[in-house]
């Protein structure tokens, strides 16, 4: 059955991957609450994994569908412990905005 | 894929770091309220049989032999093994400095070694890395670890922020990092560093290389703390307790090096990537040269002395950029060059680091410049140990950072047609604007009175620290020979 309105290729999963991790990597630099920053950060993973995603069905190799597992396990150990440093940081502070760190600047 | 047991004997220094590790996480939950000394020395037992099982996997190997392990996962050379000793011995010293720390400054947390010792692991894991998979894993399981371990003193403000940049900063590398390699497997097809100068060479998609190898470039960049990805170093250092702000001076730097040398040494390396305006190597070099002299000014203006080390520390990131662009262009010596110039900068970071404990002590951690006057007075032991281990940081004959700095320059200066010579320009004179801000501290040490007397942290575990890292400094840079003759260079 073909598509509906035009095929769709894996130059349009590339492309949607470039867009995604544009928009995190924006993100990171513009946000500056440390919460939105970690979600830019898990944007930029997701890129990361459907270009491999991609590339791995394009090559017809499964290697890169494990990496892609591999990678959501870590992001997700990643995460935790980057929660736990924002609670750390909240208890102190009463917020977790980036630009108000500022006590180890000289 | 295949999976031989045999293959695990190959990875016994990794698998103890591991096992240790987690046998020592657990064991906390048994030592609540006691004392953590005994943990400590787990640790540090564990570490040690680490260390000794890669010398005597070092001694079977010959000059240039390689096993593919674990599915071509990973792989067994002499590189591999000098540097997980390196990793090993480097977190001993880790845990022995940590005791007295941890009772002078009170944040006794037991599950801090077996942090440690995971955080080690994932060092190794990188100094064995032959698939872009492993070289992910070693790099997030080395930098989950440091970022706990900075955030461990939980009521510090100033270690809640290190850690809190320190993470930020390590995940956003982490995104660049996946889409670099992303990027490079959808050119060349593989996941393995060992047959992708081959897929590279036939690839269709260049533009495709080009884009993950400057990805790359930025993610390591962040991970060994270049300028203009620096900026997180100089917190990070400062808020870490001063036994962490070590272990990520000397093995995680040496480990993501370690990284380097696989990634853009051999896989990226070869005839074509690297080279012109559009390989890797040129923005490497660039970051290279600017990484040296902003390092070192900064360095300069800096009244803290954790800070100092940290902006010495980036400007000797950016000299080990240069051996990396060196191996990648094609230098024969780089590698060993590399591999040398970590063991000597790990080693006097060790010792350094010890000595910056062993000066603050009872919740003062003593770390402006100004306090360390008259320490040479006081405590002329110390005062010997830190100015010997800052000589070798500034490449002062006879210390190992001498040799270390002369071997990495000589084979920056062998690549084709001296495209490098500029940038070993660069380094040759910055070490010489080093020396100054080293001297500082010598300085205030041996020529300025102590404006209050000294209490320092005193521990057999940190006194050995402090001993053994001069007199390896020294050992290194009287007979190189034996050290690259380990290596194989």
């Amino acid at each position: 059955m073909g598509d509906l309105v035009f095929d769709i290729g894996y130059g349009h999963f590339l492309v949607l991957a470039a867009v995604l991790f544009v928009i995190g990597m924006a993100g990171v630099l513009i946000r500056r609450n440390a919460l939105i920053i970690l979600m830019s950060v898990e944007l930029m993973l997701n890129a990361a994994n459907m270009t491999l995603l991609a590339f791995s069905r394009m090559w017809g190799d499964l290697s890169a569908h494990t990496f892609a597992l591999i990678v959501i396990a870590v992001a997700a150990a990643e995460a935790a412990v980057g929660l736990a440093i924002v609670v750390a940081v909240f208890r102190g502070r009463r917020n977790v905005d980036v630009d108000r760190l500022t006590a180890l600047r000289h | 894929m295949s999976f031989e047991a045999g293959d695990l004997g190959w990875l016994v220094p990794y698998l103890i770091l591991a096992v240790v590790g987690m046998v020592l996480v657990l064991a906390e939950a048994f030592f609540k309220g006691r004392d953590h000394t005994s943990l400590a020395g787990l640790a540090v037992a564990g570490c040690v049989a680490s260390g000794v099982a890669s010398i005597v996997l070092v001694r079977q190997l010959a000059g240039s032999e390689q096993h593919m392990l674990l599915g071509s996962m990973l792989v067994a050379d002499r590189t591999s093994y000098v540097l997980s000793a390196l990793f090993a011995f480097t977190t001993a010293a880790c845990a022995l400095i940590s005791p007295a720390h941890q009772k002078e400054h009170g944040w006794k947390i037991g599950e801090y070694y077996g942090v440690l010792l995971l955080s080690a692991s994932g060092c190794v894991m990188l100094a064995h890395a032959a698939n872009m998979v492993t070289v992910f894993l070693g790099i997030e399981t080395m930098s989950i670890g440091v970022y706990v371990m900075t955030a461990m003193r939980r009521r510090s403000r100033r270690g809640n922020e290190a850690a809190m940049k320190y993470f930020l900063i390590g995940a956003f590398a982490t995104g660049f990092l996946m889409y670099g390699m992303a990027l490079i497997y959808g050119a060349s097809g593989t996941l393995s560093l060992v047959e992708m100068p081959a897929a590279i060479a036939r690839t269709h998609n260049p533009g495709l290389v080009i884009a993950g190898g400057f990805l790359l470039v930025v993610a390591f960049g962040f991970k060994v703390a270049a300028v203009p990805f620096h900026m997180w170093a100089p917190d990070a250092y400062e808020g870490a307790p001063t036994p962490v702000t070590g272990f990520m001076a000397a093995a995680v730097k040496s480990a993501a090096i370690a990284a380097m040398i696989r990634v853009f040494g051999t896989a990226l390396g070869g005839d074509i990537t690297p080279f012109g305006a559009l390989g890797w190597a040129s923005p490497l070099v660039v970051i290279a040269a600017i990484t040296i002299t902003i390092g070192n000014i900064t360095a300069v203006r800096q009244d803290n002395v954790k800070r100092m080390l940290a902006y010495s520390s980036i400007s000797h990131a950016g000299v080990l950029l240069v051996g990396v662009c060196a191996m990648g262009l094609g230098s024969s010596s780089a590698q060993a060059s590399l591999v040398y110039y970590l063991i000597a900068y790990s080693v006097a970071t060790m010792g350094v680091f010890a000595v910056v404990s062993y000066v603050g002590s009872r919740g003062r951690e003593r770390l402006l410049v100004d306090d360390w006057g008259g320490l040479a007075s006081q405590h002329p032991g110390a005062a010997l140990a830190m100015t010997i281990c800052l000589l070798s940081f500034g490449g002062m004959p006879p210390t190992g950072g001498f040799f270390a700095k002369f071997y990495l320059f000589k084979s920056a200066m062998d690549v084709y047609s001296g495209q490098l010579l500029w940038v070993v320009v660069i380094g040759v004179v910055n070490s010489a604007i080093s020396i100054y801000y080293y001297l500082r501290i010598v300085t205030a040490m041996y020529f300025r009175d102590s404006t209050q007397p000294m209490a320092p942290t005193r521990s057999a575990g940190l006194l050995f620290v402090m001993a053994a890292c001069p007199l390896l400094v020294l050992e290194l840079g009287l007979m190189p020979g034996f050290w690259l003759k380990l290596i194989g260079g």
